[in-house]
């Protein structure tokens, strides 16, 4: 009491240090854990088989050898000719379009094929590994 | 001019500061776990923004399937991805190297939809 009268009201705040040093520790933690993932990407939708029923038309179908060329109907053909196959096709119906690949076969032209044939409009694409 | 402690800085407003701060980092952190290694990923236009919060995978280009900074096997994945997910349905991410084979993605895809409806396989800009 003695102690009290004998200062300035001010100097008988809390000390905030600790709690400031406490908080920016925790700060820069959350700082440092927070991982900035920004992924692009895409994401081949296929319909449940069980469910649809007009699901009876056969889909676009496309291979990938594992020598590494692209075919349609046993005819090579080139990358960018995937978008207008599909879209040729929307006219009736809402395409469908299954990927095969051959086991040696690289991800990176299926997942090409899989990009333009959604460029195309293919509503499901599903990609699917043939066993050899 | 009453005494030495009396002329501190005011402090306040650099707490509120600071507390605003930490509390966004605490609320916007997803603490998501990294495959471990870097990929190079194939270019897509269609690609679209992914969600941040997502169980992520890595096929790496010599067809070895990375969790967590270690190598798993295909019939793992179902597992992992239902463990990590903890029963939200938090969606799957392939970051798959362009020079991976096809068949084990496809695989890998297809082990994945067991346990999530939502598989993306993570592309980069074609300009990139």
């Amino acid at each position: 009491m003695k102690r009290r009268l004998s200062q300035d009201p001010e100097n008988t705040e809390i000390n905030v240090s600790p709690l400031i040093d406490l908080v920016f520790i925790l700060l820069i933690f959350f700082i440092v854990a927070t991982s900035f993932v920004n992924e692009v990407g895409i994401t081949p939708k296929h319909k449940d088989t069980a469910s649809a029923s007009t699901n009876m038309e056969e889909p676009l179908a496309f291979d990938l050898p594992a020598s590494g060329q692209l075919v349609r109907d046993g005819v090579t053909i080139g990358i960018e000719q995937v978008a207008p196959i599909v879209r040729s096709s929307t006219g009736d119906k809402a395409p469908s379009v299954l990927v095969r690949v051959s086991p040696g076969a690289r991800a990176g032209l299926a997942t090409e094929v899989m990009d333009q044939a959604m460029l195309g409009g293919a509503l499901a694409v599903k990609l699917s590994a043939l066993n050899q | 001019m009453t005494g030495s402690d009396t002329n501190d800085i005011n402090v306040s407003p650099l707490i509120d500061v600071v507390f605003i701060l930490l509390i966004f980092f605490i609320v916007s952190a997803t603490f998501v776990t990294l495959p471990g290694i870097e990929v190079a990923r194939p270019r897509a236009v269609t690609g679209k923004a992914l969600e941040k919060n997502a169980v992520i995978f890595a096929l790496s280009s010599d067809n070895e399937i990375k969790y967590a900074g270690s190598t798993v096997q295909l019939e793992e994945v179902p597992g992992l991805v239902q463990l990590a997910s903890k029963d939200k349905g938090k969606p799957v991410v392939i970051q798959v190297d362009q020079w991976a084979d096809a068949s084990v993605l496809a695989k890998l895809i297809a082990e994945a939809r067991k346990k999530s409806s939502d598989v993306s396989i993570a592309t980069r800009k074609p300009s990139a």
